[in-house]
């Protein structure tokens, strides 16, 4: 799940300072999460001269945005500056359509867990391509062991939390705990292979199925 | 248009697959219905892979369920839950990594097989993963939270460049093609063609050191945490849109002018139109009955001006969106009161059926909008052991319930007590979103604390004011599946309703005005009216706008009632009727996308449905012409929050194909 926060005011006010200005507002995912009125308070703050201003949902979607662009297209000229409001796609989508224009985005964008799927939850995947679940009891070693052992615990973590951070659980001792409970710690003895890590570094690009 | 079907996951390799199932006997298998790919017709194309792989060992699968968006865990426990697991030994999991722990924590006690491995998203050899949007674009974020698209022309080479510089090329490149992998272009030369068409250069004085403690797992567990209790707060699914009710929130509610022509449709509640029981050319007068109830379920229709009938004739209703038949009336500004309305001074001992005779004789329906009769609703077939009062207003801009709960505490009471009467009810919840403070501490201060009324504060998320929600909210139980509230001993009346009943019984005044929140863009003088039924919508723009009604529709989208379940007006000549809650009127949009695109299964209506439905469904079997086939996913149970509708991520009008649905389910169930 991506979400945005506004970037810092030193970082992006000078860049746009007395310049004519467009904006770009997503509220394509702001029912999960994106600070619309922090956009509000943003944009009546600026001191900039705001030649028009298109909102709309989902700026990921490029059919979308090509039509609000063709609608301001007349603003859109005026304008020295094209200023967004998204997560990083979004920026991506209107850069790659008005390709001779100065686009800057005033948001970071960050990831929550279970993003490549539909809810916020405790679970990650990290989309390795070698799925490691049967060795370990559905606990994924790769996403959640900050150290992203594979071969069991590295041995730091005490009462059960990591090292790194105590705040969360060791998830060796999670996969072990979980084991133990299904009687099936002998899995842990298992051979296994050494990891491809290829499918994972170089995969196929994403497939292209409707032309 | 080209679109990325970005799966998520793959069956893992056969021999892997085989390796398994040698450790097994009696497996069930669940498998996800896949997300974010078009989504054209159910497949269970992996099922049936796997299947194949196996041979004989399938005889080892004792159960199969697909389970559309199995990492929604809300929706998935339920579902796995619900099946039958006694017969296995183990459970087999196809979806991505996340379903498959989401499975395993559930089922602790079974061992749980991945038979799937996830897809790679990000093409690249970066240890970034990329991020598609809800869209299937090409277009990739990797959430890293320090965005480098203000330095790179809006190209991101985080999730672009196979070796995720940030300081320019690498200088392996050839022809503007990746050494790591030739079938990429490579960034870095895309970033400075880019820049260049802009105008602008790559200085290396702009890049600063990346700060790689960013994001902070304190921000993203916070991020999470927040996320998470938003979405669960109250009830499954549901919107947080922008309230916007700042407008009128403090405008006490004055008297709209009345209207020189009022224009009352006979249709005015759920059940047969009234029959109209004046003529041509007759005199009436305010509060006089013009039209008569045609039937149980139906309601007298009262007039709310004294005038003369200059025509009955057909309009457009507000509500159908097609020529229904009204009472034209002349107003002659006299303002003479029909001498039938008359207060009832003891109304307290008057026998209950006596109390649904005057509830139905002036013309009480449901001000929330559906207008049900009242009377009917009083008299349940079943027994009934809790009142809701319904003052959540959920919808963004209303108040109309908000200034009567502020302006009328007493009144409220008093209706409350006269439907404990009726309904031989002990307990009453009034419940009030949390945004509404100076509702719930007025009502608070005029509450008899030795009553059993109590007053619930709920936290604010649409649509909480739909009845089946807040019973589910307040008293945890679950309206059946083509139920009614009253089915679970429930009957939840508006508080607008609650005021009009103590009108009607103390005061003896018939429904022929009601509270409306007139807001939205633009206005000049936005608030909470007084409203006569019948005042026509011109009347309302000319007021509150300062515009003659011509050109208006053009530019503005009037709806009547709140901006999410209004209905789209056509025509100003449409008046108030019983169900107008607000007119809210909006810029319309600056551009009207154009065509509906194809359903991408990005799962936000199934997230949002407050009813735990599959809308996606609905519009699959619509546009395929399969009429009948959304009955197995009950439809019937859609209370149209339109939820659904306003998340789509490409514009489907799924409320459309819900109607369509409907009305078969229906016909069929006729049949």
């Amino acid at each position: 799940m991506l979400v945005v926060q506004i970037k810092p005011e030193e970082e992006i006010l000078p860049k746009i300072s007395s310049k004519r200005l467009f904006i770009f507002e997503c509220l394509g995912c702001q029912e999960v999460y994106f600070p619309t009125e922090d956009v509000e308070k943003f944009i009546d703050n600026l001191k900039e001269e705001i030649v028009g201003k298109a909102s709309l949902d989902y700026l990921c979607n490029r059919e979308f945005v090509k039509e609000y662009i063709e609608r301001y297209s007349k603003q859109i000229k005026k304008a020295q500056i094209l200023l967004v409001f998204s997560c990083g796609v979004g920026v991506q989508i209107v850069s790659s359509l008005l390709e001779d224009k100065i686009v800057y985005t005033c948001c970071d964008t960050l990831y929550l867990n279970g993003f490549q799927g539909l809810t916020v939850q405790e679970f990650n995947c990290d989309q390795c391509g070698e799925c490691y679940l049967n060795y370990t009891g559905g606990i994924c070693p790769i996403a959640q062991c900050p150290k992203h052992l594979l071969n069991g615990p590295c041995g730091g973590s005490q009462n059960g939390k990591c090292e790194v951070d105590p705040d969360i659980p060791c998830v060796w001792q999670q996969i072990v705990d979980r084991l133990a409970k299904l009687g099936r710690l002998d899995k842990l003895e298992e051979l296994v292979t050494p990891r491809n890590w290829s499918v994972s570094l170089i995969s196929e690009p994403p497939v292209k199925r409707f032309p | 248009m080209s679109l990325i079907d970005y799966t998520k996951f793959r069956l893992k390799p056969a021999e892997e697959v085989r390796g398994t199932f040698k450790q097994i006997n009696r497996i069930f298998i669940l498998s996800c219905a896949k997300c974010y790919k078009i989504f054209e017709e159910e497949n269970e194309e992996e099922y049936t892979h796997l299947l194949d792989i196996l041979g004989e060992d399938h005889k080892k699968i004792v159960g199969h369920a697909m389970i559309d968006f199995l990492c929604n865990n809300f929706l998935s426990e339920k579902r796995i839950l619900n099946l039958d697991l006694s017969n296995c030994d183990s459970v087999g999991v196809i979806s991505c990594g996340l379903g498959v722990q989401f499975v395993a924590k559930l089922l602790e006690g079974k061992p749980v097989y991945t038979l799937a491995d996830s897809v790679q998203q990000s093409g690249n050899s970066t240890t970034e993963i990329g991020y598609h949007g809800i869209s299937l674009e090409e277009e990739k974020c990797a959430g890293c939270s320090q965005c480098y698209l203000n330095l790179t022309g809006g190209i991101c080479p985080i999730t672009n460049c196979a070796k995720g510089l940030l300081n320019g090329p690498c200088g392996g490149a050839t022809d503007g093609k990746c050494e790591v992998n030739s079938s990429f272009d490579c960034a870095w030369v895309k970033i400075h063609e880019r820049l260049k068409k802009r105008g602008e250069k790559f200085t290396l004085e702009s890049v600063q050191i990346r700060d790689y403690s960013r994001p902070s797992l304190k921000l993203k567990s916070d991020l999470s945490l927040q996320n998470q209790t938003l979405r669960g707060e109250g009830f499954y699914g549901g919107l947080h849109p922008l309230e916007k009710k700042g407008k009128t929130a403090d405008k006490k509610i004055e008297s709209f002018p009345e209207p020189k022509i009022a224009v009352i449709f006979l249709s005015q509640h759920a059940g047969r139109r009234a029959e109209p029981s004046v003529r041509l050319g007759d005199k009436v007068k305010v509060g006089q009955k013009i039209g008569e109830a045609d039937g149980f379920i139906s309601s007298p229709i009262h007039s709310s001006i004294s005038g003369k009938v200059i025509s009955i004739e057909e309009r457009i209703h507000p509500a159908f969106q097609r020529k229904d038949l009204a009472i034209i009336i002349e107003n002659d500004g006299g303002n003479k009161f029909d001498p039938l309305i008359q207060p009832y001074k003891d109304f307290e001992n008057l026998p209950k059926e006596t109390l649904l005779e005057i509830i139905r004789e002036r013309g009480i329906v449901g001000l929330g909008g559906a207008m049900f009769p009242t009377h009917v609703k009083l008299s349940p077939p079943k027994k009934i052991d809790t009142l809701i009062v319904n003052g959540c207003e959920c919808e963004p801009y209303l108040n109309g319930d908000n200034r009567i709960m502020i302006q009328h505490p007493k009144e409220i009471f008093v209706g409350i007590r006269i439907i404990q009467g009726i309904l031989g009810v002990e307990r009453v919840f009034v419940a009030v979103e949390d945004n509404k403070l100076e509702a719930i501490t007025t009502l608070n201060k005029f509450l008899d604390k030795s009553s059993s009324v109590e007053i619930v504060s709920l936290k604010t998320k649409y649509p909480q004011g739909a009845e089946k929600v807040l019973i589910k909210r307040i008293l945890d139980r679950e309206v059946p599946s083509k139920g009614l509230p009253l089915d679970v001993g429930v009957v939840v009346s508006n508080v607008g309703t609650v005021f009009a009943i103590y009108q009607a019984v103390v005061e003896g005044i018939p429904l022929f005005q009601r509270v409306i929140t007139v807001s939205g863009e633009n206005l000049a003088r936005p608030g909470n009216y007084w409203v006569k039924i019948g005042t026509p919508f011109k009347d309302i723009i000319e007021y509150c706008f300062d515009k003659k009604g011509g050109g208006f529709l053009e530019e503005y989208e009037l709806k009547m009632g709140g901006p999410i379940m209004g209905i789209s007006q056509t025509s100003l000549d449409s008046s108030v009727i019983k169900g107008t809650t607000g007119f809210i009127v909006l810029r319309k949009p600056p551009v009207k996308v154009s065509e509906e695109r194809d359903c991408i299964k990005c799962g936000r209506c199934v997230e949002v449905c407050p009813m735990q439905l599959y809308p996606l469904y609905y519009s699959l079997y619509g546009r395929k012409g399969e009429p009948g086939k959304a009955i197995k996913y009950n439809v019937e149970d859609c209370m149209e929050c339109r939820c659904c509708e306003s998340v789509c991520s490409s514009k489907i009008s799924l409320l459309s194909f819900i109607k369509q649905e409907k009305e078969y389910a229906c016909s069929s169930n006729k049949a």
